[in-house]
């Protein structure tokens, strides 16, 4: 039982991940920009026949398909961007609507060209297979630890982007006041730009990257869209270390509970402990203090 | 802000609209009156998901149906009257199944309605059927104890599969199961059937889970079967979850030699999706399966492939739905053309006999189900099935289950006139 245990929480790690790289994108935009991008789980559906293209028809595996996804995806988040989220600035609702048009317009898009059946993509060679974790129940995959990898991986990345490079501390300097940002010479529109497009190039990378473990199907992408939403309202926005925690609390709580009851309790319990922590906490965990 | 005329006159013809648009489908409730004779073409209903979470196979229920009223039609159609195909996409909903039903029933007046896959679905449409007295072909396996006038089921019930399998299965693999499924009544009854054949054949009912309808992560399941080490997962798991599910297994090394997945859903269709390596060696029990030898299932798979790829597969599922489109254009040949649908359901339709891929079938005469036979397959490297174990004969359908309702039966030649139902108490020695 004790081994049991222990491999769940080793699992737990790789839900972790996979909620935290599902929501950093959406963390960063929301973040920064306020905008809530109702497409975003449909961004991640995107990224996930990225990767089903380059296999399926370059004949390149997932190890070319993350970068892949990452550029198309910031591409279509420009896109957007500039055709839509700009002209909308300042105006929640209309954003809202019109990003959900995008959902529908890329849920049907991809259904138009692909056809609605699941498709099938493949793990690399390389990361087939598990090793044996002393202690615990199960073998772990080799590919859910490379997921953990490349969840830290991207989190360093943002991290770096945002606290080493002048770019990012023009990121953060319209996160924390936007207007005294614009008084000081920044441009907030280019900043946008880049922070929409960076947002969703992650949520690119991260459909590709459940795209071997899950299923790809055009509607796929409305549940990671409700996760991630979960995750940021719980961590706070405005800081990483705010979604780092909210992707850890739900992700480790939810493996645990299913273990110990299952996995209808295990969900109702987390939204349950969501509400809660919020009452509390009305702005999330982590948050940041404005003046 | 105060009110100006303008927007009193707006508001009054928003809401005169709204009322009208909910009002409009109410004012033609009415008795179904059948097709008039004067109709150029058969009007039939296609009821079937082809987006959604179950899109992944009753996709192909759709596509069986249109090949097979292609071929009739290329053969003249039904004395001479083409069949015309309405067809309807509800979206994995159950909702969305109900209002097309009423639709396709009301305003197309089809004939009869090919229709549904999860018993959710079937089960949220039949009163629709019930009400305006139109027939429902319903192609899929499922839980049985059902047995309504306005359906004909032509998939399998527990006695023409589980019966089979669950002893097979323990005699050949080992007594200890973990139940698992998606939550919501078939896989909850089947497992109760399950449950039922294993305690009469000396199984053992090692656990019991569901997963939400559409769920994609299973690792916990995984780990707690590894804990409860079972000798067989019974699997009820249904669309996008089965997928998943058995690439996680194997993701976290569980192959079929060491715990076997037996379940009575995945089809061929689903392997594809989810990659044949994820599906060796684990076993699915079912009447039909595309690797079958012999001469009417040769021609249909190659017919299918023709027309929609050669990558498409076939499985047991459409296979019921093409040939029940036979049946029903076989019934309205009886009725000399007419579609009346309590002529379908007392004289077209019971008894009707076809030479179907799985062999030869027949609608039993008084019971609405269909005579089918019975195989269990094990998949191989192709993602097909090599036939493991296959039943001698056709094998009647119990519309409720002995080894449940040992009392209980289905007989419309025993119920009055105008009953809804043909659910009879037998006494059994």
């Amino acid at each position: 039982m004790a081994e049991a245990l222990f491999a769940q929480f080793l699992t737990g790690f790789s839900i972790v991940a996979i909620l935290l790289i599902i929501s950093l994108g959406l963390a960063v935009i929301f973040g920064v920009m306020r905008v809530i991008n109702m497409a975003h789980g449909d961004f991640i559906m995107v990224g996930a026949y990225v990767a089903f293209v380059m296999q399926e028809y370059f004949k390149l595996n997932l190890f070319w398909g993350i970068p892949a996804a990452f550029f198309v995806l910031a591409a279509i988040g420009m896109t957007v961007e500039w055709g839509l989220i700009r002209q909308l600035y300042g105006r929640p609702l209309e954003t809202l609507l019109a990003t959900w048009g995008v959902s529908v317009v890329l849920q049907q898009g991809i259904r138009l060209i692909f056809g609605p059946e699941l498709r099938y993509v493949r793990a690399p060679q390389l990361l087939d297979g598990d090793f044996a974790v002393p202690g615990s129940n199960l073998p772990f995959p080799y590919f859910r630890m490379f997921i953990i990898v490349l969840a830290l991986g991207l989190l360093s990345l943002t991290y770096w982007i945002l606290y080493r490079t002048d770019l990012g501390m023009r990121v953060r300097a319209v996160n924390q006041n936007r207007p005294m940002a614009e008084v000081l010479g920044i441009d907030t529109r280019r900043v946008d730009r880049f922070v929409f497009a960076f947002g969703s190039g992650l949520a690119g990378v991260a459909g590709t990257i459940l795209a071997p473990i899950k299923t790809v199907s055009p509607g796929m992408g409305f549940p990671y869209a409700v996760d991630s939403y979960m995750v940021i309202v719980l961590g706070g926005v405005g800081r990483l270390v705010g979604t780092v925690a909210g992707a850890s609390v739900i992700g480790e709580a939810e493996t645990v509970l299913a273990f110990l009851y299952n996995n209808v309790i295990a969900k109702l319990l987390v939204f349950t402990l969501i509400v809660i922590v919020i009452r509390v906490f009305p702005q999330g965990l982590f948050t940041l203090q404005r003046r | 802000m105060e009110l100006t005329r303008r927007d009193v006159v707006k508001g009054a013809l928003a809401a005169s609209a709204g009322a009208a648009a909910f009002g409009v489908p109410h004012i033609f409730v009415r008795r179904l009156t059948q097709a008039n004779a004067q109709d150029k073409t058969i009007k039939v209903g296609i009821l079937h998901s082809l987006s959604g979470t179950i899109a992944i196979i009753e996709r192909s229920l759709h596509n069986a149906e249109l090949l097979a009223i292609d071929e009739i039609n290329a053969k003249g159609g039904v004395l001479g009257k083409k069949i015309e195909a309405i067809i309807e996409d509800p979206k994995s909903e159950v909702r969305f199944f109900k209002e097309k039903a009423e639709k396709l029933i009301l305003k197309d007046k089809v004939a009869a309605v090919l229709g549904c896959y999860t018993s959710a679905s079937r089960q949220s449409v039949l009163p629709v059927f019930e009400k305006y007295n139109s027939v429902l072909l319903y192609p899929t396996l499922y839980e049985a104890q059902e047995c309504s006038y306005n359906c004909f089921y032509t998939g399998a019930v527990p006695n023409q599969q589980l019966s089979d399998f669950v002893p097979w299965l323990i005699k050949n693999v080992g007594p200890k199961f973990y139940l698992i499924g998606s939550n919501y009544i078939y896989p909850k009854e089947t497992n109760r059937e399950v449950k039922a054949y294993l305690a009469k054949y000396g199984g053992q009912t090692v656990a019991e889970e569901y997963a939400p309808l559409g769920s994609t992560e299973f690792s916990t399941t995984i780990n707690k079967i590894k804990s409860a080490k079972p000798n067989v997962v019974f699997s009820d798991l249904v669309g996008d979850s089965i997928v998943a599910f058995y690439k996680q297994y194997r993701q976290f090394g569980i192959t079929a030699k060491d715990i076997p997945i037996g379940t009575p859903i995945t089809t061929e269709e689903e392997i594809k999706a989810m990659g044949p390596e994820n599906a060796i060696g684990h076993y699915t029990s079912f009447n039909y399966f595309q690797s079958l030898k012999n001469p009417v299932n040769e021609r249909f798979v190659k017919a299918f492939k023709g027309k929609y790829g050669q990558d498409k597969v076939t499985n047991a599922v459409m296979e019921a739905a093409y040939f029940q489109t036979y049946f029903l254009a076989q019934a309205i040949e009886k009725l000399k053309g007419n579609t009346d649908p309590d002529g379908l359901i007392q004289e077209g339709l019971p008894g009707q006999q076809f030479q179907a891929p799985q062999g030869k079938v027949k609608i039993d005469p008084v019971n609405h189900h269909t005579w089918l036979w019975a195989r269990i397959g094990r998949a191989n490297t192709d993602g097909q099935f090599d036939v493991v174990d296959e039943s001698k004969d056709w094998i009647r359908p119990d519309p409720w289950t002995r080894v449940l309702y040992p009392d209980k039966d289905c007989d419309f030649s025993k119920v009055p006139k105008g009953s809804k139902s043909g659910t009879i108490t037998v006494k059994r020695s």
